[in-house]
């Protein structure tokens, strides 16, 4: 493909290479371009530059999400680079363009606002008080395992409208489809956990007519029986994303944030007496880290976009994590500078496929920050106990972030019991 | 100093709320921001002016007037 004068580089994102030199490998990059071509997969473009994504993010016309692996329309590959082998459905409205890909956000977006995910902090706060109640007399947690998996799980089943105790049959094959490898000896078992997880949402989807519950599914499917153009198989597609959106950025991000505040007491201290330091810290995690590490696109004609001509059917990865350490767009870009503001991060990702879920996973991290922060404000990291995921290319996770801190006594109820009396009042009254 | 989203361009990122909540409301059914009033109070106008640098999609416009 590689014909004219663009820069061709060794590139390839779910490379050891990539998670060893992650974020300096973003300067080597842009050093030589801000988009540069890897043959890798297939081959790409890699845009690593701050402003020559956000103008290409402002055109899903001639960059498109589309996931099309039935060859019924142009055929395009959607936002995994490579495509996965043998699929058959699209990931949901993150694999379509506008305008179809606005009316399921449209269905969405009011579950999802700032002002709707608020009336779930109570939720979430007291989950991961009981989270950290289950483990603090035994003086060791498992951050990842014990809370940070556990919470936006829990609360994403909340949001759907799926029973609340569903979140252990979602947590791990949502997390592993991730981060094993596809060429792993464990992904065939780790697939077949998938399918079984898309069964299961399945049978939700069509309990909903019978047994509605009040959430995002229950949405989907009215919109769909009041005249919405929504294929069956799209809305299930839909809620895989949700459920993967919902699971593994959050825990990310979080393992990240408790990663880095390991043996910095005056950091841990500063955030918890400044709300407005946590505010601006959040995003400053997200920038550094950058949980969701970029999304495909596939060139629908031959165009030139910040001066740099793209054929059709070309394939281009928006490298928001790369771009988010551009030196021309932040100061200090490998530093985590707790106050930086303005901080104009690409991490939710940018233009009409901002993540959804921005606001909910901003309030969910705050708070289990804060909690662990206030409620562990001595614990210490085993690092030779932290595993973070073998590929770092599709999401930055950790799977593993074990820490150890003086045993205390608990305080509160168990995570089982917050459970319930939530599912009790959820019959009732759901909140959004 | 005039302020001013370009609603075709925002896309709720909320930074410009995190930056001068008393300028920059979130709407309630997709968090996208708007202004209730477009004249910027003087001691907003710094604010707002981070407000502009921080929003990822560079929806918000000033006049200095």
């Amino acid at each position: 493909m590689a014909s004219d004068d663009r820069v061709v580089v060794d590139f390839d994102q779910h490379s050891p290479a990539y998670k060893a030199g992650f974020p300096q490998v973003s300067h080597e990059l842009r050093s030589q371009c801000p988009a540069t071509w890897s043959e890798r997969h297939g081959g790409y473009w890699i845009i690593t530059g701050r402003d020559l994504l956000g103008e290409m993010a402002k055109h899903p016309e001639l960059f498109s999400n589309d996931h099309d692996p039935l060859g019924i329309r142009q055929g395009y590959g959607g936002v995994a680079i490579p495509s996965p082998v043998g699929g058959t459905t699209r990931g949901g409205f993150l694999e379509m363009d506008p305008p179809e890909q606005l009316e399921y956000r449209r269905v969405l977006n009011p579950f999802l606002s700032p002002a709707a995910v608020e009336r779930w902090r109570p939720l979430v706060t007291e989950l991961t008080k009981a989270c950290l109640d289950d483990v603090v007399e035994s003086g060791a947690i498992d951050f990842v395992d014990d809370l940070a998996n556990v919470v936006p799980a829990v609360l994403t089943m909340g949001m759907l409208g799926l029973p609340l105790v569903d979140w252990v049959h979602y947590c791990e094959p949502a997390h592993a489809i991730v981060y094993t490898p596809p060429n792993s000896p464990a992904f065939a078992k780790v697939l077949e956990g998938n399918l079984a997880m898309v069964e299961r949402l399945a049978e939700a989807m069509a309990s909903m007519r019978t047994r509605p519950r009040a959430g995002m599914i229950k949405a989907l499917v009215d919109a769909r029986d009041d005249g919405a153009d929504f294929d069956e198989g799209d809305i299930l597609g839909t809620l895989v994303l949700l459920i993967g959106g919902g699971f593994d950025t959050t825990t990310a991000l979080t393992s990240h944030a408790l990663h880095w505040l390991d043996g910095r007491p005056v950091d841990r201290q500063q955030l918890l007496a400044d709300p407005s330091l946590l505010d601006t810290a959040a995003e400053e995690f997200v920038r550094y880290a950058t949980p969701a590490q970029g999304g495909g696109r596939t060139v629908t004609r031959d165009c030139e976009v910040g001066g740099f001509r793209f054929a059709e059917g070309e394939r281009v990865w928006m490298a928001y994590a790369l771009a988010n350490h551009d030196p021309d767009a932040y100061a200090e870009p490998d530093e985590i500078v707790l106050e930086r503001f303005p901080n104009r991060h690409a991490a939710f990702g940018l233009g009409v496929h901002r993540c959804i879920g921005s606001n909910l996973a901003r309030m969910s991290f705050k708070t289990m920050l804060t909690e662990v922060l206030t409620r562990l404000p001595e614990y210490r990291c085993l690092e030779e106990g932290v595993v973070r995921y073998e590929d770092i290319g599709t999401i930055n996770g950790y799977q593993h972030l074990p820490a150890v801190f003086p045993p205390q006594s608990r305080q509160g109820p168990p995570v089982v019991d917050v459970i319930d009396a939530w599912q009790e009042r959820l019959e009732h009254d759901a909140p959004a | 100093m005039k302020v001013r989203i370009d609603p075709d361009v925002c896309q709720g990122h909320t930074l410009c709320n995190l930056a001068a909540p008393k300028v920059f409301s979130l709407r309630e059914e997709d968090g996208h921001a708007y202004v209730a009033d477009e004249d910027v109070p003087a001691d907003q106008e710094e604010l707002v002016r981070k407000a502009v640098l921080t929003c990822p999609e560079g929806a918000i416009s000033i006049d200095e007037g």
